[in-house]
């Protein structure tokens, strides 16, 4: 199982400017669905994917689902070279997104976020009503359910 | 990008307010109210700490239905 608060705490530690989003923010906003990953969206400035790289690195990143033995180095160029990263670490899954649909980076998603006090840390969050148009934006159907609860989660804190 | 009558061009959040998709009104009929109701009582911190112990209430059964076979 994914060690989510560990994982947060060590990726806010080293300073990582960082949004999450998905399954967890679902979670911290009230939805009663699990998750199995954490999903950040991270800013792709060089100083912050070198912070990046360094907080995962001791985790052993490696591509999710990629045979074994693939020649994966996980460093800032890697970062750099790519966008979005589903990667299984020592702690667990993490998905790395420089971009989401309809969301942006993390510089267009930022004024879309809220601060929450969650596994010991001030972490950024995308705000509810953002989590709801970039699920909707996706159109998945497995996220239909999770768009329901969200929608009703949205109306029941309007009430 | 067209979602709910919503154009999504290069895929920033925009601000408008999004449309009823009656996809989505079809399936809040299902929607067990009344945990999100609970849920907001409860800090963020409090929330993610019932889904963590639901992922390992979850690991546990799979281990022990393993272990049975």
């Amino acid at each position: 199982m994914t060690d989510f608060g560990t994982l947060v705490a060590r990726l806010i530690d080293a300073g990582v400017e960082l949004i999450v989003v998905g399954g967890v923010a679902a979670a911290a906003h009230g939805a009663a669905r699990t998750t199995l990953d954490l999903d950040v969206v991270y800013r792709r400035a060089p100083a912050n994917l070198q912070r990046l790289a360094d907080a995962l690195a001791p985790l052993s990143p490696y591509p999710r689902g990629a045979p074994a033995g693939l020649p994966f180095l996980w460093d800032a160029r890697t970062l750099a070279n790519g966008l979005n990263f589903t990667l299984v670490t020592t702690l667990g899954d993490i998905d790395l997104l420089g971009e989401i649909t309809a969301g942006g980076g993390y510089e267009d998603l930022l004024p879309h976020t809220v601060e929450l006090e969650i596994f010991g840390r001030r972490s950024r969050c995308i705000d509810l009503e953002s989590l709801i148009r970039v699920k909707r934006a996706v159109g998945r159907p497995k996220d239909f359910e999770a768009l329901a609860e969200l929608e009703l989660l949205l109306e029941l804190r309007g009430r | 990008v067209l979602v709910g009558g919503v154009r999504y061009d290069r895929g920033t959040v925009k601000d408008e307010p999004l449309p009823k998709d009656p996809v989505i009104e079809a399936y809040k009929k299902d929607v067990d109210v009344t945990l999100l109701i609970e849920n907001l009582k409860r800090t963020p911190q409090e929330r993610l700490d019932r889904m963590i112990s639901m992922l390992r209430l979850t690991e546990e059964m799979q281990r022990a239905m393993k272990a049975r076979r």
